[in-house]
């Protein structure tokens, strides 16, 4: 067959070089896929530092602190949820857990008047009370937006608190400006979504951890931090 | 049996003969291997590459100790994702790594150029498979951005499945993908002869 011949294949014929385009083109589009990743990284800040406004489980003088940004109707942070507590279980004064708010309107617009329930609660019921309504609002949340608001007052009465503040409350609005500034905070660290945790070491070193990682991951990763001094 | 005769008559058998003549050399099974490692890997591992980074740089700390991080975020299959999403997020580096391997296997066997189908497949496989695996946190990654930018974030929330969709279509592209690769490799290396013209046949006669 000549290469004339050849030429006149009509499936085409092509240099050597040629043969390798399409992996290159679909290790170019995964690359450029990949790179809202990549860029988030540009984005990345520094965390705010655990204050006296943060909701804390475990010793307030914890080496090392976990801050988790989570989003009520995310159901990869109920799904993590017990594995925090069994973190601050197993860690008794070493680890300390706190909750900042980072609900995804976007995915999950109930989210943002979930969150201010809970801190509706903190306001009525104190840190404890915050605690065991966000306990419980993980536990019965079917997640994904599907849990229906009118069981936000009821979840308040199972905690102890009295409906008719707790309604008044969540209808003022007055911790939207606190949810705000959360996922603030969660965006200049830059959470590229729920549940995004953030270990920090007690010499200030931070870890990221992003989903619903196993607890021998936290666990692995909070034993590296505690030997940060 | 002609293998385009085969292909017609079932799809599957063919492409799982495609993939015996390709996966059966070393060379093929290892490159669809590595691939299919990398994919997965990526894909876990990816979300968290920060932790990975900060961890891998913390002074101390021992290679044991790293390696188990690594070993510990795979677990993230279970935890991270549903049973569709888990299920999909496995199954699409494999098929992946076959339909690269079919690729090059075609594109160096033949030295012809691929069709713009297959690559379109290939691509569209992998990238609503990257975008999928992109859930390894609630709106994270590539999936809420992209869906943000179209307009459609609110869409996710009346799927029956949460997003975990596009891990299926992303398994159907790569099928489409090899489907149509193994298509190729079962067309004979051969210019194809012209039809042949119509000729009057020859009547049989029972000679005495």
């Amino acid at each position: 067959m000549s290469r004339k011949h050849e030429s006149e294949n009509p499936r085409g014929w092509c240099a050597r070089d040629d043969l390798w385009s399409p992996v290159f083109i679909i290790a170019a589009a995964m690359l450029a896929l990949a790179m809202p990743a990549w860029a988030q990284e540009e984005m990345a800040g520094i965390v705010e530092p655990v204050s006296a406004r943060d909701h804390l489980r475990g010793a307030r003088a914890a080496p090392v602190k976990l801050i988790e940004f989570g989003d009520t109707e995310c159901p990869l942070c109920k799904r993590f949820h017990p594995t925090l507590k069994r973190i601050v279980d197993e860690y008794p004064g070493k680890v300390a857990w706190v909750f900042r708010h980072f609900p995804i309107v976007e995915i999950h617009p109930k989210a943002p008047k979930e969150a201010e329930a809970t801190e509706c609660a903190a306001e009525l019921g104190g840190e404890t009370v915050f605690w065991t309504y966000l306990d419980r609002l993980y536990e019965i949340t079917p997640s994904n937006d599907r849990l229906d608001p009118a069981e936000l007052p009821r979840i308040a009465q199972h905690v102890g608190l009295a409906r008719a503040p707790f309604e008044q409350c969540l209808k003022s609005g007055r911790h939207a400006a606190r949810i705000a500034a959360d996922v603030v905070d969660a965006l200049a660290a830059g959470a590229p979504g729920t549940p995004y945790s953030v270990i920090v070491a007690p010499n200030g070193k931070t870890y990221e951890v992003v989903g619903n990682q196993p607890y021998e991951t936290l666990r692995l990763v909070i034993d590296i931090a505690l030997k940060q001094k | 049996m002609n293998p385009m005769d085969t292909l017609r008559q079932n799809p599957a058998r063919a492409m799982i003969e495609a993939g015996r003549e390709v996966l059966g050399r070393p060379a093929y099974l290892l490159l669809a291997a590595a691939t299919a490692i990398i994919v997965l890997a990526a894909t876990l591992w990816l979300p968290n590459y920060r932790l990975i980074g900060a961890v891998f740089t913390t002074p101390g700390v021992a290679l044991g100790i790293k390696l188990q991080l690594l070993a510990s975020l795979v677990g993230g299959l279970a935890s991270n994702f549903g049973a569709v999403a888990a299920v999909s997020t496995a199954v699409i580096p494999i098929l992946f790594g076959v339909d690269v391997a079919m690729l090059v296997y075609f594109a160096r066997q033949r030295r012809a150029r691929l069709a713009r189908g297959e690559i379109a497949a290939s691509l569209g496989g992998a990238a609503s498979g990257a975008i999928a695996a992109g859930c390894a946190a609630c709106g994270s990654f590539l999936l809420l951005p992209i869906l943000s930018f179209l307009g459609a974030a609110g869409a996710l929330a009346l799927l029956p499945l949460g997003g975990a969709e596009l891990g299926l279509v992303s398994i159907a592209l790569l099928l489409l993908s090899i489907y149509l690769i193994a298509r190729k490799i079962a067309t004979p290396p051969v210019c194809a002869l012209p039809p042949a013209p119509a000729t009057h046949q020859p009547t049989t006669r029972n000679t005495p």
